[in-house]
């Protein structure tokens, strides 16, 4: 699974978003999720992908940027 | 000024017994607990809750078992006294003069103990534990949900939290501040920091080794503590005239409140400071004690705890003492602390509604220092009820008297 399906699973499994709705581009927010929700999202993610976000301004709005930014953060760390 | 008589027209409950008023109070009267022991051996008196009728997952982020509990009782009120989703889409109903009266001991504990389970692991704390955990959420969540803008309060008064909370929302509607309010209270702390703590008081029950159901036994000789419980209970309060003018349902009237503080000793129960406060509640109500027929102690079967509430009604009652009758149903659904006086504000309420009193369980053998009119065994279906009251008394010497009137 790449790191796409991944968070589409993750969201799923933590919010009960349907997967297939999700598409990679769009706001997080148009599914729902508030600045709170997002907020507990990030924390689950950090954890299941063993990876620290920093805390500057990201992308993070939607899939496809975080995906990004996990994918970043994680060939840093293997570096 | 003249004040404005405050009708119940609305209940939800999340209960050790069930989560609908009839069941629980249908259970209390059969004398039913639930109370049991846990594999951990506490014995508590826990609720079957499944949050996932009043919130998406999405929702639960954040929201505390504590907060889930308040909102599923506070909108089953809501819909029992027909308070539906257009309910301020008139010209007469103003959002801001509608009001939520929260009482909780301690708020989110679940939260609290995650947070610190992880801080002292090393790990990250959550980052909703904040909003989890503070007292208030659970009245914020409420006033979320039926769209309250008027006043939205949270009282932590130990015990009698939830009871000064009603009596509060019915002192508004009374002065005419409001006309309109959720008033109860929510408490879940039965997780296992807590529990701990409570244990190390040392005023928890023992269990009972044959039947761990009995273990909470107010005012027996063999009475040894309280049994934590959990749970929620709201109640809509409505302006009588306006109650009536509806249509609703009116289940009985909250006619008075008494407050007083022992101003004594932390935890230690004192006589006069709730003489006071029971006096002053049938005062508000201009009821002489003779008037009323069942009270719902506060009775959580610790030892010092039973004899001075036993003291002090009958200093109250005097010579009216034999024709009233007092149960604490904490013998069978525990000890919901800040949650406590609302339940048993409920359980008073249907006992008027239904001219039913339930009984004080588990008390074969009365100490002969609580030698109160109890109700023994099954439920006394045959009262004639005219008026009740609910007492709660909590450490820190508060204690907060409701009582209530039945209304034809």
């Amino acid at each position: 699974m790449n790191t796409l399906d991944e968070l589409k699973q993750l969201l799923h499994d933590r919010f009960d978003v349907d997967a297939a709705t999700l598409d990679p581009d769009t706001p997080l927010t148009q599914y729902g999720l508030d600045s709170l929700s997002l907020a507990e999202l990030m924390f689950t993610v950090e954890d299941y992908f063993h990876v620290d976000f920093p805390s500057t301004n990201q992308d993070i709005d939607t899939l496809r940027g975080l995906g990004k930014l996990i994918d970043g953060l994680r060939l840093a760390k293997a570096a | 000024m003249s004040r404005r008589r405050v009708a119940i027209t609305g209940l939800g409950v999340v209960a050790p017994q069930g989560n609908h008023p009839d069941i629980v109070f249908n259970a209390l009267c059969s004398g039913q607990s639930a109370i049991e022991r846990r594999a951990d051996n506490a014995v508590v008196a826990p609720c079957r809750f499944d949050p996932s009728p009043w919130f998406t997952r999405m929702q639960l982020a954040g929201t505390d078992r504590v907060s889930q509990f308040a909102v599923a009782a506070a909108e089953s009120a809501r819909a029992d006294a027909g308070w539906s989703s257009d309910w301020f889409n008139t010209d007469h109903r103003a959002p801001e003069r509608a009001g939520v009266y929260v009482g909780t001991g301690f708020g989110g504990a679940a939260a609290v103990e995650e947070a610190y389970r992880r801080f002292h692991r090393g790990e990250r704390v959550p980052p909703l534990s904040v909003i989890g955990a503070m007292a208030n959420a659970p009245a914020a969540q409420i006033a979320m949900r039926a769209g309250i803008t008027g006043p939205v309060l949270t009282y932590s008064v130990a015990c009698a939290s939830s009871s000064v909370a009603i009596a509060a929302g019915a002192k508004d509607i009374a002065l005419g501040d409001i006309d309109v309010a959720l008033v109860g209270g929510s408490e879940a702390l039965l997780v296992a920091g807590m529990i701990a703590a409570w244990q190390a008081m040392q005023t928890l029950a023992a269990p009972r080794a044959d039947d761990a159901s009995a273990s909470c036994r107010p005012f027996s000789a063999s009475r040894t503590g309280l049994v934590l419980g959990e749970g929620a209970a709201f109640m809509v309060l409505e302006e009588l005239d306006a109650a009536r003018e509806r249509g609703a349902r009116v289940y009985a009237e909250i006619a008075g409140t008494g407050l007083s503080c022992d101003a004594s000793h932390l935890t230690k129960p004192d006589a006069d400071g709730q003489v006071k406060a029971m006096r002053a509640a049938l005062a508000s109500a201009g009821m002489s004690p003779a008037d009323v027929g069942y009270c719902n102690a506060h009775g959580t079967a610790t030892l010092v705890g039973d004899v001075v509430e036993a003291e002090s009604i009958k200093r109250v009652w005097g010579d009216a003492l034999p024709r009233l009758r007092v149960s604490s149903t904490k013998s069978m659904h525990g000890h919901l602390l800040g949650a406590a006086g609302a339940l048993e504000a409920l359980v008073t309420t249907l006992a008027l509604y239904r001219q039913t009193m339930p009984p004080n369980a588990h008390c074969d053998d009365v100490d002969p220092a609580c030698d109160l009119p109890l109700l023994h065994g099954s439920a006394d279906r045959d009262a004639t009820l005219n008026a009740a009251i609910s007492n709660s008394f909590a450490f820190g010497g508060t204690n907060s008297v409701l009582a209530f009137r039945r209304v034809d």
